[in-house]
């Protein structure tokens, strides 16, 4: 036996030299390494402010590659239209979509992609995922295909949008692309025979959803997320403390999930919960219980109107508005995601690739989008467009989660923050699914949160 | 050629003596090293080397996009073992030991019960040995999609059965007292299958007479059951044992579908943590520190079970 176990340490420390003589990290980073973290790459100019020259459509046939989730719904005909028409206009470029079934999977594809040496050209990534790539070095900034941190396109874009394109180094790294608030579906048939109203304001919500919660139905069923994955209920939350006016984190990341405003907002939620108004699950549980008419409310995206439509399917008439407000006025979080450039990217690539971003936030094709997808235009330009002003004619919710872009946040772009929500989501958990207090569930996320920051 | 005529050659040709000299020992030779190269060349690329990159990992704040950017730790990594809250390593541990536990007495004594129900033949019985091993031929990713509904507390088959037999319903996945034993109801249902076979094929290979012998001698059938059969397949059983609790401390796919290691982290396990830090929030370093500590208690287990096994389990494990 002791034979055997002084193999197997032989063979345990044969390995671990081979694998340190075969290199892959350094005690002290290289300084050329450390360079090209800092480095905007290629032809940038290594600060990330940009050449002042904007990279030139090329004329010859280049192939970009497009890592993304929009393969479900009316999201992949409004994505294939969007290629479809980028290469009408230029036939040089071929556009190839890598469609992944979720945002999940998409993130462990672009990170394998990257560490395998064959990073896609461009891919779809949230602000903490743009904030890992970032600070491993392997992003382009937008300065690097426009000559310019601010390309003049941006400032068409809603201020929720401007803002959600650069990362806390204050520089641009994304371009915007499926993006959404978050808006009120319900049950306006169930509604108008319960003698309700639609609200307008939390407490309103919370007396509606006690109000209707009766014979079978729920007022509401939200999927908190998880400790690795945010959900619309998390959002709800975060939500609800920002229209308490709590500030939950600072721009430098650091958290306060235990300011009474949050833990007021738990506690608003745990109210629910044990008044039978609420309940959780799992898998768009809100869209399927409304669907079932088995709830009245669903928080949840503007995007998710095709799907809310199609689960109902004419069973009832389906109500849409605008989230209620709370003390500090009317709050809504941007949902979706960006699109980043990878530095690997050849400088004809990276022209296509340029050309491209800026093709599909141009008002044309982003009226085209949101009209077949249902995400959000980024431009107010596109609202003018026939194809929009058709759509917002039938749907007037439109108009007032649009208004929203301006005013909507987005949590600090740290890679860590991906960490926090995951907090923020167990914390939930605990109070509505263990019967935790709220304050006690906030401050072992915030302990946890702040542990998350100091790690990076 | 006749039979005949080759039988009548062989008894005309003259003996050779029949020399046996010892069996060559092929470990000693370089034709035993070269026939076995491409084996060990296969382990040693993906399980070897891995492993004890893994251990080298561990002792990084590993940059997995970018590995000259990685910083190193030491032992920091397994330091932050104890400092973490959400969740503690210990309640990870837990959760893999709890998993492992109920699998391992659960899981052998329905796989035992059902083998000794089904060990006589018979086209009804045949068809029910293919009906308990089915479920074992199915994908874990699939099935567990599949069973995410059955718990579904609202419209699930589960709450509906237990509705229908009056008895009180469950919040499945949804709570966190719950989590735990619908994961591991699942997963009965996916492995008892392949350990009833094992189970069965013991019970083929049993000498009929010692059972026989004990009835004679006024047994019952539990007393033959429990001194007779059961003593007979004791290295079955240490193997079915050692099986599971490995393949239960490396689970990982249905603690992902079911329930994401929720609610609140109440089946997050070992392994499903190693994935959690390393693969979700690209904590590499961690994440490898934790896989280094699950090969440990593997380890451990592995060695401990050999330890208390004796006799003829040796030849089975």
């Amino acid at each position: 036996m002791r034979k055997r176990i002084s193999a197997a340490a032989g063979l345990a420390a044969l390995a671990l030299t081979a694998t340190a003589c075969a290199g892959g990290g350094t005690s002290t980073p290289k300084s050329d390494a450390a360079a090209g973290a800092k480095s905007t790459g290629g032809t940038g100019t290594g600060t990330g402010t940009g050449t002042g020259t904007e990279l030139a459509v090329p004329t010859g046939p280049v192939t970009i590659t497009f890592e993304e989730a929009m393969t479900i719904g009316t999201l992949k005909p409004a994505m294939d239209k969007l290629v479809a028409d980028f290469q009408a206009k230029y036939p040089n470029i071929t556009v190839k979509l890598q469609g992944e079934p979720d945002y999940a999977t998409m993130y462990t594809k672009e990170k394998a992609e990257v560490q395998a040496g064959n990073a896609p050209t461009i891919g779809q990534a949230y602000e903490s995922w743009a904030s890992y790539f970032q600070s491993s070095g392997v992003l382009a900034p937008i300065s690097e295909l426009a000559g310019t941190d601010t390309p003049p396109q941006l400032s068409t874009f809603y201020k929720g949008i401007q803002d959600d394109t650069k990362l806390p180094d204050g520089k641009t790294w994304m371009w915007p692309f499926n993006k959404s608030v978050l808006i009120l579906f319900y049950n306006a048939d169930l509604m108008a025979k319960d003698g309700q109203s639609e609200p307008k304001t939390w407490d309103d919500y919370a007396s509606v959803m006690k109000a209707v919660s009766k014979d079978g139905v729920t007022g509401s069923t939200i999927d908190p997320g998880s400790a690795t994955a945010a959900a619309f209920g998390t959002q709800w939350f975060e939500i609800l403390a920002k229209a308490n006016g709590a500030a939950l984190y600072d721009k430098d990341g650091t958290p306060h999930l235990n300011d009474p405003n949050v833990v007021k907002a738990l506690q608003y939620m745990k109210d629910l919960k044990d008044a039978n108004a609420l309940a959780t699950g799992k898998n768009y549980p809100g869209e399927t219980a409304l669907g079932a008419q088995k709830g009245m409310f669903d928080i949840s995206s503007a995007a998710g109107y095709g799907f809310e439509n199609k689960t109902v399917g004419g069973k009832f008439k389906l109500g849409i508005t605008a989230l209620p407000a709370g003390p500090a006025g009317a709050v809504n979080e941007l949902t979706g995601t960006n699109i980043v450039v990878f530095k690997s990217a050849s400088a004809d690539q990276k022209a296509a690739a340029w050309a491209f971003l800026k093709f599909i936030t141009s008002p044309e094709e982003q009226a085209g989008w949101a009209a077949t997808s249902g995400y959000l235009p980024v431009t107010s330009q596109a609202l003018d467009q026939p194809a929009l002003k058709d759509f917002i004619a039938k749907n007037p919710y439109e108009t007032a989660a649009v208004s929203e872009l301006d005013t909507a946040f987005a949590l600090p772009g740290f890679s860590w923050i991906f960490k926090c929500q995951g907090y923020e989501a167990t914390a939930i958990q605990e109070a509505l699914e263990n019967g935790k207090q709220p304050a006690d569930a906030l401050g072992t996320a915030q302990s946890a949160c702040a542990a998350a920051k100091a790690q990076g | 050629m006749t039979i005949a005529t080759e039988a009548s050659q062989a008894a005309a040709a003259p003996a050779r003596p029949q020399r046996r000299g010892p069996a060559r020992d092929f470990r000693a030779t370089r034709w035993g090293w070269a026939y076995s190269a491409p084996a060990v060349l296969v382990f040693l690329a993906f399980v070897i080397v891995p492993t004890g990159y893994t251990f080298y990992v561990s002792l990084w704040k590993w940059n997995a996009l970018n590995p000259a950017l990685s910083k190193f730790k030491g032992l920091g990594n397994y330091q932050r073992l104890w400092d973490a809250t959400q969740p503690t390593f210990l309640s990870s541990l837990w959760h893999s030991l709890y998993f492992t536990g109920a699998m391992v007495i659960g899981g052998t004594a329905i796989s035992l019960a059902l083998a000794l129900l089904l060990q006589r033949g018979g086209a009804l019985l045949n068809g029910t040995r293919v009906a308990v091993f089915l479920p074992h031929a199915t994908p874990v990713i699939a099935t567990s999609m599949i069973w995410t509904w059955i718990f579904n507390y609202k419209f699930g088959l589960a709450d509906w059965a237990l509705h229908s037999l009056h008895l009180p319903t469950s919040q499945w996945l949804q709570s966190s007292s719950s989590a735990m034993p619908a994961v591991v109801i699942y997963s009965l249902w996916h492995e008892v299958g392949f350990t009833t076979v094992v189970f069965l094929g013991g019970l083929a290979m049993l000498s009929d007479e010692l059972s026989e012998a004990a009835r004679v001698d006024g047994c019952s059938a539990w007393q033959e059951f429990w001194h007779v059969t059961w003593q007979q397949l004791k290295p079955v059983t240490v193997f079915v044992v050692a099986i599971t609790a490995i393949t239960s401390l490396q689970a990982f796919t249905q603690f992902y579908q079911l329930a994401n290691g929720g609610p609140a982290y109440a089946t997050t396990t070992l392994s499903y943590l190693v994935y959690e830090e390393a693969f979700v929030f690209s904590d590499t370093g961690y994440g490898a520190a934790l896989a280094v500590v699950l090969f440990a208690v593997t380890v451990f287990f592995t060695l401990v079970r050999r330890r208390t096994a004796s006799g003829d389990s040796h030849a089975l494990v």
